[in-house]
């Protein structure tokens, strides 16, 4: 008999997860509840979108209508779970019988720590309806302020300098994508944006909004006592879980709604993936694990066998505003490193004992996931030593003539 | 476009080449197929000439201290310091010193300058260093310096006896019309007798290995041999010679054993070249610097001669006593009297030849007599009593004896005068005036070659800047010194004639130089001179020297030299240190150190070991090796050579201060000369080996030379674009690296751009740096010698263009898709090892197979050798 299966979210989780169903001969009634107008799309693009580098139909990520296809709400948002009935009710009052529950409730904006309430003029960039109306914005000789310097951050800063936005960017750390990067391939990184346009305030403290006629955004100043003059505040200082709706339930959360190895909560039936999901201490924001958690819940949804999930060391692999990334390992400075610099170029590897254990590739990825492969294996490198740092052709050709 | 018959400006053999010109630039150059020394062969190196020429790195205004000023102001300059310096210090306070790379005009008009007209004898010339033991030898032999031989006699002698010469090197086109006779020839047997095996050793049936510096005991226990087995020529002897009783009396018992004990050599190996010389009467000795430029050169040359005489064997067809010069033009320079011990046209200082050469010339302030030879003039410089030295066309910084003694001098002496093509030598850097000559092809005039044959040099193209023929130089001071009347001369032709009549005045047959058929030579008949072997009496009937018995002693007979043979002196270490030539190069590189392919047969500055000595001091091939003693050191790259015997090492002479750090073959040879022809030991020195150990390599690629002096060693070669210089110092990569990124040249950000890549832990450095899109240097530094990029790769950087992305990944050093050819072997189609052993292992199994395949050594003929070499090794070290 079919069994009935309600998805609380339609974010890109949830297309992976449909995604990967497919794979299977289930015999689910699937229906998907979202709060956007859209459902499904591919979120990282939304830079693109901003920068119009891709328009909205390349956003896509739901496959064919075909057998078994879910049935997906749009618009509406659960505003709470029985567990114990295995009944979800949405904020028009509908009820959603289940007898699988899948939270992929995604993750939200954090408060800004200075006071923004009622000023207009300052946003957020997290939807695509955020990027429409972020492009509707007229932009010549416009300034904008970006808040954070991480991947989110300097994509929207990245969408709103296409624009024509004049953008500078604040971030806490002195180091853009410090998360990610080390500090040279942050300097690197900032460089070339810098190239681009796009200025920086770095090791920024926040003091607080300096306001115009009708309450509207006119600079923002910081604790330095500097004030940066802007028409557009955008606040990109990462994500918080959306565990509110769970938590509310009564299933466990921390930063995150906890799960295990299966992607179950702590109620019978009830799933959590993506960015709302917590594996240990882990949270995430990046494509590779979840959809390696998209994959784990699918078998077990479809009653199939699978590997449980874990989490490993994704490297990271990105694009911003044209400039390729490629993060993997540890950057453990007290190791052996291998530096290549160049103007638009930074990559630097680390070695111990004679294995590769870190990457940062700036400006140039190539052999990236050759190295993701050596760090996995712990191979000795000492003969691709001299080639390494210059992909795999060279680092084994190199090695084949020595 | 034009083609224009001139001759090669390299070694003695004087090839004929022809220059095809167009828009005043050289096209390319080929043999001249009309001229007796090479019927159309050519050598590398001549090959090559067209790339020597151009302004690059030239001399192209006069200059004082270090400004430029006018051609007036220089020759009143120069002028001036004579006078003052002959007025408060004497005649002999001024010197000339030479080179037999000038022109016989060139040289005509120094001389007469000196010797009649600013009464001293100190002329003295490069070609000292070269053959003035053979000029000797023939004085003391002959009664004049003749050569009795030709390369027609080389090719159709039965026995050809080459001493201390590596021709298939030093005089490649003689070479190889002796490789050519001996193919027509089979019965042809080939002698070489020289301290290494070298290339010219190919050829050879005999290699007779001997002890350096032995070579008279060879020559002497010869003689005693031919007593013995009565292969003397008795009516000859009787009849033209003097001497061989006292002769043999000094070389008594100096018979097979005593010869084997002096020379290293199997008796049996001695026993076969006396037989094979006795029973041959077509034999020629070819002799060289082996066996000159020795403390005891004239004796060795005598020995050798006096084998000829014993047998009869001298002015006959395929017969003779050889010298073969090293220089264009170390004859020419001879006939007119380029030598501190000679006055002019073969005459010496006898009472009556001064006066004849006075009255010829109208000389106002004649030579008492023979002035200082080469190292005593640089000597009396160092001691303060030589105060004004006018170096012309040659680098005795590099080419003398002691560096260190010629350094002392040039600083010592009050006014130095440079005249060269070159800006920058280790000479002219000491210079007070710097004068700009024109080279080759800039100029004319005539030159004569080992054979005795005059040919002319003509001008191809314009000379360069303000640079002048030397004669118009002289000629100008001469006038400036008020001696106009006697040095009216508008053209080299009106010096030629004036030479040629000088051989002819008063000779009645006196002296064999007589080229008085020459002595009216219209402008229009010396332009299209074609070459000519001298003698060339007026009224013609010339007769070829000793053809009639006839010598130029008092008593008209040849004379027997006694002789007691004497090793060479051994002072300071073990190791013996031997010095020559490189096939690919000339002198101390001064042009054709800026032909790229004309370095690639021997790159870096290198010296070559016993493999054994090298294993016993723990070197392998490439390592850095010292040799040094109390005179001085170089350092190079040891290159294991199996045909250097044990206890001897082998320094090439061409490295001077422009291309390596350390590497004047000079520092280490004593000034010890030969009593009688003053020529230097060159070939001779004792000293240490070590081998320092080096903690960074480096190969650096460079549009303009890069200064390296800090660091312990470093060689630069010219490559397409740009420079290659390898670097090692003992200093860590890092500490080098800091130091060379201070010199290397940078560029503002905006059209510039600098990759880099370091790993520390390995020691391993690498930068590059674009200019306006175009390389600027590309530095690889690495503690490990054999980590560093190939060579033939780093020299290709230049032609590259390589686009600003690509730059970090030139750091590479090395693109998979390239092959390395290895090092050049054939310059000519410029071909390198690793190809030449790829055919040979896929199955070319013979130099004209290998030629097919190739094209290597189907032009020049130079690298057949080693091709050969390369074929006889076993396939096993092919593949390596």
């Amino acid at each position: 008999m079919t069994r009935k299966l309600l998805i609380v979210g339609a974010g890109m989780a949830t297309a992976y997860l449909l995604q990967e169903l497919q794979r299977y001969r289930h015999a689910l009634d699937i229906t998907v509840v979202g709060d956007e107008a859209e459902a499904c799309y591919n979120r990282v693009l939304l830079s693109n979108v901003l920068a119009g580098e891709n328009s909205e139909s390349d956003l896509g990520m739901l496959g064919e209508a075909g057998e078994n296809a879910p049935h997906i709400v749009t618009g509406r948002r659960i505003a709470s779970i029985d567990t114990a009935a295995g009944i979800a009710r949405d904020d028009a009052g509908d009820d959603y019988f289940y007898d699988a529950l899948v939270l992929a409730t995604g993750a939200g904006v954090p408060r800004p720590d200075v006071d923004c309430d009622g000023v207009a003029g300052v946003r957020v960039f997290r939807t695509l309806r955020d990027a429409r109306e972020l492009r509707a914005l007229p932009s010549k000789g416009r300034r904008a302020v970006v808040v954070g310097g991480g991947l989110l951050g300097l994509e929207a800063a990245h969408g709103l300098n296409e624009l024509g936005f004049a953008t500078c960017v604040v971030h806490r750390n002195p180091v853009i994508m410090n998360r990610q990067l080390d500090a040279e391939g942050g300097l690197q990184l900032q460089r070339d944006l810098e190239r681009r346009g796009i200025a920086f305030s770095l090791g920024a403290q926040l003091a607080g909004l300096e306001t115009g006629p009708g309450n509207h955004i006119r600079g923002l100043r910081l604790a330095d006592g500097q004030c940066l003059p802007c028409d557009l505040l955008l606040f990109a200082t990462g994500i918080v879980p959306g565990t509110a709706l769970a938590r509310d339930a009564g299933i466990e959360t921390a930063r995150g709604i906890l799960v295990d190895g299966r992607l179950r909560t702590s109620a019978n039936d009830v799933y959590a993936l993506g960015e709302c999901s917590q594996f240990g201490d882990t949270c995430f924001g990046l494509v590779a694990p979840i959809r390696e958690q998209a994959a784990v819940l699918a078998a077990e949804l479809a009653g199939a066998q699978h590997e449980p999930f874990r989490v490993a060391d994704y490297p990271t692999q990105l694009k911003i505003s044209g400039v390729e990334i490629y993060r993997a390992g540890e950057l453990d400075d007290s190791a052996e490193q291998l530096v290549l610099r160049g103007r638009d170029v930074y990559r630097r590897l680390v070695v111990r004992d004679n294995r590769l254990v870190g990457a940062v590739l700036v400006g140039d990825k190539r052999g990236g996931t050759w190295y993701s492969e050596l760090i996995a294996q712990g191979r000795a490198i000492d003969a691709l030593r001299p080639g390494l740092l210059f992909g795999r052709e060279v680092g084994e050709a190199l090695a084949a003539a020595a | 476009m034009q083609n224009c018959n001139t001759t090669c400006p390299y070694c003695g053999v004087g090839c004929g080449v022809s220059a095809e010109v167009r828009d005043e630039q050289v096209i390319r150059v080929m043999g001249d197929g009309d001229h007796p020394a090479n019927a159309g062969r050519l050598c590398v190196k001549g090959t090559a000439l067209a790339e020597t020429l151009g302004d690059e790195g030239r001399l192209l205004h006069p200059a004082l201290w270090g400004k430029r000023i006018s051609w007036d102001d220089a020759i009143t300059s120069l002028a001036l310091k004579l006078q003052e310096t002959r007025e408060n210090y004497g005649p002999d306070s001024v010197a000339f010193y030479l080179s037999g790379q000038l022109l016989t005009e060139d040289y005509y008009v120094a001389n007469k300058l000196m010797k009649g007209f600013l009464g001293s004898g100190n002329v003295d010339t490069n070609s000292r260093l070269c053959m003035s033991s053979a000029v000797a030898a023939h004085k003391r032999a002959f009664g004049e310096d003749i050569v009795p031989c030709s390369y027609e006699d080389v090719e159709a002698c039965d026995l050809l006896v080459m001493v201390g010469s590596n021709a298939a090197w030093t005089h490649p086109v003689v070479y190889q019309r002796i490789e050519a006779a001996r193919r027509a020839n089979p019965q042809k047997r080939i002698v070489v007798i020289d301290p290494r095996r070298t290339a010219s050793c190919d050829a050879a049936d005999l290699h007779l290995q001997i002890l350096p510096g032995s070579d008279a005991y060879l020559f002497s226990g010869l003689l005693n041999y031919l007593v013995t087995v009565d292969c003397l020529d008795r009516d000859f002897i009787d009849a033209h010679t003097d001497g061989l009783g006292e002769t043999l009396q000094a070389g008594a018992g100096i018979d097979i054993p005593a010869v084997a004990a002096a020379t290293g050599l199997p008796a049996a190996d001695i026993e076969q070249f006396y037989e094979w010389f006795a029973q041959t009467p077509r034999t020629v000795t070819m002799f060289s610097q082996g066996v000159k430029q020795s403390a005891t050169g004239t004796d060795k040359c005598n020995a050798i001669i006096n084998c000829h005489l014993a047998t009869g064997r001298i002015g006959k067809t395929a017969m003779g006593p050889f010298s073969i010069t090293g220089q264009p033009n170390a004859m020419g320079g001879r006939e007119v009297g380029g030598l501190a011990n000679q006055l002019a046209a073969h005459m010496d200082f006898a009472p009556q030849d001064l006066d004849r050469v006075r009255r010829f010339w109208g000389a106002t302030d004649m030579t008492p007599g023979p002035g200082l030879k080469a190292v005593d003039l640089f000597q009396a410089a160092a001691d303060g009593k030589v105060k004004f030295l006018w170096i012309m066309a040659t680098n005795p910084a590099v080419s003398l004896p002691d560096s260190a003694l010629v350094r002392r001098a040039l600083e010592r002496c009050d006014f130095v005068v440079v005249s060269d093509c070159t800006a920058q030598t280790d000479t002219a850097a000491y210079a007070d005036l710097l004068l700009p000559a024109a080279p080759w092809g800039e100029k004319e005039g005539t030159v004569t070659n080992s054979e005795r044959v005059i040919s002319r040099q003509r001008q191809l193209v314009p000379a360069a800047g303000e640079s002048r023929p030397d004669w118009w130089i002289v000629t100008e001071l001469a006038r400036a010194l008020g001696f106009g009347e006697h040095f009216d001369y508008d053209s080299p032709a009106a010096v030629f004639r004036e030479h040629a009549a000088l051989s002819a005045f008063e000779n009645d047959g006196s002296r064999a130089f007589d080229i008085g058929a020459l002595a009216d030579i219209t402008d229009g008949d010396y332009a299209d001179m074609t070459p000519l072997r001298w003698p060339a009496p007026a009224g013609g009937d010339a007769v070829e020297p000793f053809s009639d018995g006839r010598f130029f002693t008092a008593s008209g007979r040849a004379r027997f030299i006694a002789l007691r043979p004497e090793l060479p002196a051994s002072e300071h270490g073990e190791l013996m240190v031997n010095t020559g030539r490189f096939r690919d190069q000339w002198h101390t590189m001064t042009r054709t150190g800026r032909v790229p392919r004309l370095s690639q047969h021997r790159d870096f500055f290198s010296i070559s070991l016993n493999p054994e000595d090298a294993a016993r001091a723990g070197l392998a091939e490439g390592d850095m090796v010292e040799v040094g003693n109390p005179l001085g050191r170089v350092r190079g790259l040891a290159s294991l050579d199996a045909g250097i015997a044990p206890g001897q090492s082998f320094v090439p002479i061409h490295w001077s201060g422009q291309f390596t750090a350390a590497g004047g073959a000079s520092n280490l040879i004593p000034a010890i000369t030969d009593p009688h022809s003053g020529q230097p030991q060159s070939k001779f020195a004792r000293a240490t080996l070590t081998a320092p150990a080096m903690a960074c390599w480096g190969l650096l690629f460079s549009r303009q030379p890069v200064n390296c002096d800090t660091l312990a060693y470093w060689s630069r070669i010219a490559v397409a674009g740009g420079y290659l210089t390898l670097l090692a110092d003992a200093a860590e990569p890092a500490a080098v690296h800091a130091t060379l990124s201070a010199t290397l040249p940078a560029a503002p950000d905006a059209n510039g751009e600098l990759a880099s890549y370091e790993d520390a832990c390995s020691g391993d450095y690498r930068a590059a740096q674009l200019i306006d899109g175009r390389l600027e240097y590309a530095l690889f530094l690495n503690r490990k010698r054999g980590a560093l990029p190939e060579r033939g790769w780093m020299s290709s950087l230049g032609g590259e263009q390589p686009a600003a992305e690509d730059l970090h990944h030139l750091l590479a050093g090395f693109s998979p898709d390239s092959e390395d050819a290895g090092r050049l072997v054939c310059s000519c189609w410029e071909v390198g090892e690793t190809q030449i052993r790829g055919a040979i292992a896929g199955g070319a199994d013979s130099v004209e197979a290998l030629g097919v395949a190739l094209r290597c050594g189907t032009q020049c003929g130079s690298c057949v050798p080693e091709l050969r070499q390369m074929l006889a090794e076993p396939k096993a070290d092919c593949a390596a």
